[in-house]
């Protein structure tokens, strides 16, 4: 099991967009992945998880992995994160 | 006792006949519990309807995808995100399992519960993910019911002779269903009188009345009603004398068309020697025909929304015979078939995914053609291929930029060279037409003209957009004014353009179809009237008896210091030959 704390550095947080990418890498992993704030955690590879969370959290979010995959997972996860989600700002 | 409720008349006919209530919303979401060895199938049921809504979401996916329109995409591949959530999916799986209950059901309850978590968010943005949500639970449930299209023609009755439908509300392929169908009479609960439902009803000679509130609760399966669509009134359980007052004024009307009939065969020419030409507005086979009985040089307007009105998107060969169709049936005579005008209040279910947070402003017409030119190619091919069968014209409907006719031009162009490779020959100069129904295309109009052969106006789009009213909304509906000033200086600058331009301009919104407005058009100089071929006759009759000259003045007066006349149109429904 791996646990990154990921800060949201993009404007918009993890709204629309930002959601759809997220969701759709963490797909692509084997393991389970949740994301964390406060007492709330969700399923990394819902869509609804992700934006139910998204619209209470501010800017900080942990990042649980838990799989064969786990590493790489959590790191692409991570960089997409800091990339801003490839947004411009 | 006899019962009156009042609505919107949307045709002048009147209708005498039993009430069937049409409540699609229970029918199609059946709700049921299960056999404990029926829970497996059902999951299996699911699986496979989910399998199935996402590759009709691939499917439009992959024809958007290569004309570069991101937000559509994007739009898209957050349905697909949705449709295999597993907070939606999984959790329904579960409760068909846990509840015993049909897939229809526990996804209904799983897609409320999930709303209720967003609603309680309060988050406005967070209100579009709910819409999005909604959209893809009822995609899964056409896929459900695995036959969507078939789904409202099951739940009709076959035979509705002497019947009033009474429904929440219909879409305009429903009409052609019921039409068929021989309906004697529609009442809908929602519903604006310029709705495309409406203006379908008008050129099927349905009598229908919308906007009624509460009609499904307050009539009854099987009671008698009277259907006056002219008043806009339903009265329920009529006594004798009413019901004979109604039969008398139905034989009436009757030899009133008849009547009319007779000026079908007479030249189209003002009693002061002004010619006009007037077109017929079709689209389904009945109304070619019509067409044809009504004289008509030619179609002024095909429509090809209905192509894809149902869940499919028509392929070119599929456009082909359509338009094959038309221009067979019309032996000879021009045809202008418009390409795709979907967008704001009739967006195809195949093309819904493109809505915008404002459809009367967004992606649509021909903006929504040259954003998914994949699409847009087919039917220019189609259309391009049939071209062998008679004369067409191609108009572009909802410009707002020359920069938009080049760029049809130069699709329309690519398409013809492709055919030509492939062994076809196209008529090299097949007109190619516009729509002026911007406020910034009317004012652009020479500009517009000169990259255009033939100019179009649709009065229905402009007065909606230059009066800032949607015309579905009742209740801004009142504001709708076909001769406020700043309509007819639109208008009369778009004549003026054509004239300059030396191209024909035809008026083929509603207003062309109405009798008195049609001699508002003729005074602004029009002279080309297309409309749906049930209207023909009227307008042909009011346009012979009409002065030009006489109409002409009353305009000019009006436009000018609105002296003479604080009511145009009546001014101008005296204007006649026999006054």
């Amino acid at each position: 099991m791996k646990r990154v704390e990921l800060e949201l550095v993009n404007r918009l947080g993890l709204h629309a967009r930002a959601a759809s990418k997220l969701v759709q890498a963490a797909s692509g992993f084997d393991s389970r992945i949740w994301l964390a704030h406060g007492d709330k955690r969700v399923n990394a590879k819902s869509i609804m998880g992700v934006l139910l969370l998204a619209a209470p959290c501010g800017r900080e979010l942990t990042l649980e992995v838990d799989g064969p995959d786990e590493d790489e997972a959590a790191r692409t996860i991570a960089k997409l994160v800091a990339d801003r989600f490839g947004e411009d700002e | 006792m006899s019962l009156t409720l009042t609505g919107i008349g949307v045709t002048s006919g009147i209708a005498l006949g039993r009430v069937h209530r049409l409540t699609p919303g229970e029918l199609t979401l059946p709700e049921y519990h299960l056999d404990a060895d029926a829970v497996e199938a059902e999951t299996e049921r699911m699986r496979q309807a989910v399998q199935r809504g996402d590759r009709f979401l691939s499917g439009v996916l992959e024809r958007v995808g290569g004309s570069g329109n991101e937000t559509a995409r994007e739009l898209l591949e957050a349905h697909r995100l949705i449709l295999q959530d597993p907070m939606l999916i999984e959790a329904a799986r579960e409760r068909i399992r846990d509840q015993q209950i049909n897939a229809e059901w526990a996804l209904a309850l799983q897609g409320e519960s999930l709303q209720e978590e967003f609603r309680r968010l309060d988050d406005e943005y967070l209100a579009l993910r709910r819409e999005d949500l909604e959209q893809v639970v009822s995609l899964i449930q056409r896929e459900l019911a695995e036959q969507p299209s078939a789904l409202f023609s099951t739940q009709v009755p076959h035979r509705l002779d002497d019947t009033i439908l009474v429904a929440a509300e219909l879409a305009p392929a429903d009409l052609t269903i019921l039409s068929q169908r021989r309906v004697a009479g529609l009442i809908t609960e929602h519903g604006g009188p310029w709705s495309h439902s409406a203006i379908l009803a008008r050129s099927l000679e349905i009598p229908m009345v919308l906007g009624v509130h509460h009609a499904l609760e307050l009539l009854e399966e099987g009671e008698l009603v009277v259907l006056d669509g002219h008043y806009g009134a339903v009265l329920v359980r009529p006594d004798e004398n009413l019901q004979r007052h109604y039969s008398d004024k139905q034989a009436a009307s009757l030899r009133h068309r008849n009547e009319l009939k007779r000026y079908l065969a007479q030249p189209s020419r003002t009693h002061d020697g002004r010619s006009f030409h007037l077109f017929g507005n079709a689209e389904l086979p009945i109304e070619f025909e019509n067409c044809l009985e009504a004289g008509v040089t030619g179609i002024g307007l095909m429509r090809t929304e209905y192509l894809f009105l149902d869940d499919q998107i028509p392929d070119e060969d599929a456009q082909y015979r359509a338009y094959c169709n038309a221009l067979r049936a019309m032996a000879g005579r021009p045809v202008t078939i418009r390409t795709l005008d979907a967008g704001g209040d009739k967006l195809p279910d195949a093309l819904a995914l493109t809505r915008g947070p404002n459809p009367a402003l967004g992606l649509r017409g021909l903006r929504l053609s040259l954003s998914v030119t994949d699409l847009f190619r087919e039917q220019l091919r189609a259309i391009l291929r049939a071209s062998v069968e008679g004369p067409v014209r191609i108009l572009l409907p909802m410009l707002t930029t020359t920069a938009e006719i080049a760029q049809a031009r130069q699709l329309i162009a690519e398409c013809r060279e492709e055919l030509r490779a492939e062994g076809l020959t196209i008529d090299p100069e097949l007109p190619v037409g516009g729509m002026i129904e911007t406020p910034a295309a009317a004012l652009d109009v020479q500009a517009m003209a000169r990259e255009l052969d033939f100019l179009s106006i649709g009065t229905n789009d402009l007065i909606q957009y230059v009066l800032a009213i949607d015309r579905q909304d009742e209740l801004v509906s009142y504001l709708y004014d076909p001769t406020h000033p700043g309509l007819l200086e639109l208008l009369a600058r778009t004549v003026e353009a054509g004239r300059h331009q030396g191209i024909e301009v035809t008026v083929c919104g509603e207003l062309a179809g109405d009798e008195r407005a049609a001699r508002m058009l003729l005074g602004l100089g029009v002279t080309h009237f297309s409309m749906p071929p049930a209207q023909v006759a009227g307008v042909k009759k009011s346009l012979i008896e009409a002065g030009y000259e006489h109409c002409r003045e009353i305009v000019e007066r009006y436009r000018k210091d609105r002296r003479g006349t604080d009511d145009l149109l009546e001014a101008l429904r005296h204007s006649g030959n026999g006054r």
